[in-house]
């Protein structure tokens, strides 16, 4: 019992990370823009897992119908997962989230691992009526999410998301077995608790290298939440490797076309609302089959399919937008008025770029580092020799 | 119809690269800058007499910068809302009049302090397109209660693409795609890839005009209308947007190939190494048989 109090100390000091971390060398990299050019940017520091399979296991036992989230914890739950699920596809756009519930001692997938945010939705839409009932199984939950994620390579990361708000667990086996095989196949489990720390939570998280919070009230537990979407730091120890990818050209013709001919849309063969037959899509490179949106994989031959952009999505989490310096108002001469909004400058602070030394008031300088993510005046900079 | 409420704001951005539009003046005196300008200023104003609470903003953009014609920071802060306007015929005349003269005097300006250096032609638009979003950002947060504010962007391109700015770009399309802003793109010379993208990512306009000189022509009759109206509208098909990747060991297109997990840059190729991060592959080698040593025969 001697150690409780240090690892307490540890764990609401914030996460920390058992993997270790490495570094590219510092060199500015020379990068190409995909239709043809030269972009030259500084590196990172650190090495993110960009393809991710994420399993989020959803407690849904008795305690999850405890009012103290309005209207009650399920409820509540569910509406942010939805929220989480599309800003995850919005960061992430090549990876995938898988969605398992636990209840009556028993584990149940709600979706399978997929990269298209509307099956999520729908099924946690569906969710919401689901009856609480039981207790929550963490042995059979993580064993279910195993089954697939082993079968994952090894240069995607490997993460599981737990969201328990029950004080017990009933597992059928010893846990911290379940813990070394966990860790040997580099499963990384994180755990918001939604009621108070439970022990067996703090080994796991600690021993997989993933993260354990309790939430304190309602934003706390979005904030949480968010905090998943940020790809996380690779461990040294994931391979790298070369992903085989499909760039399909989008074909739009019209009936009028005399080449046009419809097909069947492949992702829409299982679904029950009837194929539909449409003219133009995306054709796989390798097989020639239909897909209405990317990215998707192939259903026919395996390839995975995506557009550029959707790559071009993830390079604001590798090259990130260096802090601005934030400075009294009085040290600026002349007009005071911020360079990106032209509003003039009333607060006391204001933010300038290290590299071109503009000026931006505190609302730009918010907007550029959580959406924009570059700099307004630093590509002028840029182009001075 | 819409709402009073509802607050309509078009930010045109115009490229005003001085070389590009120096060697038009050579190849067609017909069409200049100050033509353009005037195309411009006619869209801004109709776009503010549509509706009484539809604002503008314009943007120049060249090689070394981007500037707010209009509004300006030197003007009596006075938004181009005309909220406080009670009489509409005479003072909408003033506020374009207005608005105009501002234009003419900010971009006589403009161009007299440009100092040129290099020959560049291209266009850097991803800084200018970065602060009209902010532009944008600052006048939602500065609504009052109950109005509601719909923004888009058009921009007139001159110049060719600069390959520099893509990832800035592509940035800036994927934070007006979640801004719900449209960028609609009137482009006067050679296609963009760049705004193509732009356009269909953000379910905006694409154009390339056939003929300069009815610059203003395009605009009143594509540009204009807003995006509720446009579904009414028999507009220009939208362009075959090119999303094929190229790879960065050769730069051509291709339609299958291999990404780094690390950085995510595509070769073409498998190679053991990738050249831009530097991490060494794992490869799936296929067993190695040794082969069985066989004696050799002695020549007789």
């Amino acid at each position: 019992m001697d150690e409780e109090p240090e690892r307490a100390k540890r764990w609401e000091g914030g996460y920390e990370r058992t993997c270790c971390v490495s570094s590219f060398p510092g060199l500015l990299w020379n990068m190409f823009h995909p239709q043809g050019g030269v972009c030259v940017f500084s590196h990172g520091q650190v090495r993110l897992g960009m393809m991710r399979h994420v399993y989020v296991v959803i407690d849904c036992s008795r305690s999850m119908e405890d009012q103290d989230l309005k209207p009650n914890r399920l409820t509540s739950t569910l509406k942010l997962m939805e929220v989480f699920v599309d800003e995850y596809f919005d960061q992430n756009p090549i990876s995938q989230v898988g969605i398992i519930t636990t209840k009556n001692k028993r584990a149940e997938k709600l979706t399978d691992l997929a990269g298209n945010p509307k099956k999520h939705i729908t099924a946690l839409k569906k969710a919401v009526d689901t009856v609480c009932v039981g207790e929550p199984s963490l042995y059979n939950s993580l064993n279910l999410a195993i089954q697939t994620l082993k079968h994952m390579p090894g240069h995607t990361s490997r993460e599981i998301l737990i969201i328990l708000s029950s004080l017990t667990t009933c597992d059928p086996a010893n846990i911290y077995e379940l813990i070394k095989t966990l860790k040997s196949l580099k499963v990384r489990v994180s755990v918001i608790g939604l009621s108070a720390e439970v022990r067996v939570c703090t080994v796991l998280t600690r021993e997989t290298g993933g993260s354990y919070h309790v939430i304190l009230d309602e934003s706390h537990f979005k904030e949480l939440l968010m905090l998943h979407i940020k790809p996380p730091p690779a461990s040294s120890s994931s391979e790298c490797s070369l992903i085989r990818m499909g760039f399909p050209q989008h074909t739009i013709a019209s009936v009028t076309d005399q080449d046009a001919k419809p097909s069947f849309s492949m992702s829409h063969l299982d679904s029950s609302s009837g194929p539909g037959l449409s003219l133009g899509g995306y054709l796989c490179p390798q097989c020639h089959a239909t897909y209405t949106e990317l990215p998707v994989e192939c259903k026919v031959c395996g390839l995975t399919l995506v557009s550029a952009p959707h790559l071009a999505r993830s390079f604001h989490h590798l090259f990130p937008l260096q802090a601005f310096v934030e400075s009294p108002v009085e040290n600026l001469q002349g007009d005071r008025f911020c360079q990106a909004c032209q509003a003039e400058l009333k607060d006391k602070s204001m933010f300038s770029c290290p590299s071109c030394h503009s000026v931006f008031c505190v609302e730009c300088d918010l907007f550029i580092h959580e959406s924009l993510h570059c700099c307004p005046c630093c590509i002028y900079c840029q182009t001075v020799p | 119809m819409a709402s009073e409420d509802e607050i309509n704001l078009l930010v045109i951005v115009v490229d005003v690269n001085p070389i590009w539009w120096g060697q038009q003046a050579q190849r067609d005196p017909q069409f200049t800058l100050s033509k353009c300008m005037d195309a411009v200023m006619v869209m801004g104003n109709a776009h503010m007499a549509m509706a009484r609470t539809n604002k503008l903003a314009v943007i120049a953009s060249h090689c070394q910068g981007s500037h707010f014609l209009y509004p300006s920071k030197s003007w009596s802060g006075e938004d181009g809302g005309g909220n406080d306007v009670s009489s509409s015929g005479d003072g909408k005349y003033e506020l374009l009049s207005a608005a105009n003269n501002l234009i003419v005097e900010e971009i006589r300006n403009i161009m007299s302090k440009i100092e040129v250096t290099g020959n560049s032609t291209d266009t850097l638009l991803a800084g200018s397109l970065a602060k009209a979003l902010c532009y944008i950002h600052r006048l939602t947060k500065e609504l009052e209660v109950g109005q509601e504010i719909k923004s888009r962007i058009l921009v007139v391109k001159a110049a060719e693409d600069c390959a520099l700015q893509y990832m800035n770009f592509m940035n800036v399309i994927f934070a007006a795609q979640k801004q719900n802003i449209l960028i609609d793109a009137c482009v006067l010379d050679s296609d963009s890839g760049l705004l193509q993208q732009a356009c269909d990512i953000t379910g905006g306009l694409y154009m390339k005009i056939p003929q300069k000189v009815a610059l203003a022509q395009y605009l009143l009759w594509v540009f204009l209308p807003d995006s509720e109206q446009r579904s009414q509208l028999v507009l220009p098909p939208p362009a075959h947007v090119d999303y094929r990747a190229a790879c960065f060991c050769h730069r051509n297109l291709i339609e299958i190939g291999y990404v780094c997990s690390v950085c995510l840059s595509i070769f073409c190729n498998f190679s053991p190494i990738c050249t831009t991060c530097e991490t060494a592959f794992k490869i799936q080698l296929p067993q190695i048989v040794k082969p069985k040593k066989k004696k050799l025969k002695q020549p007789m």
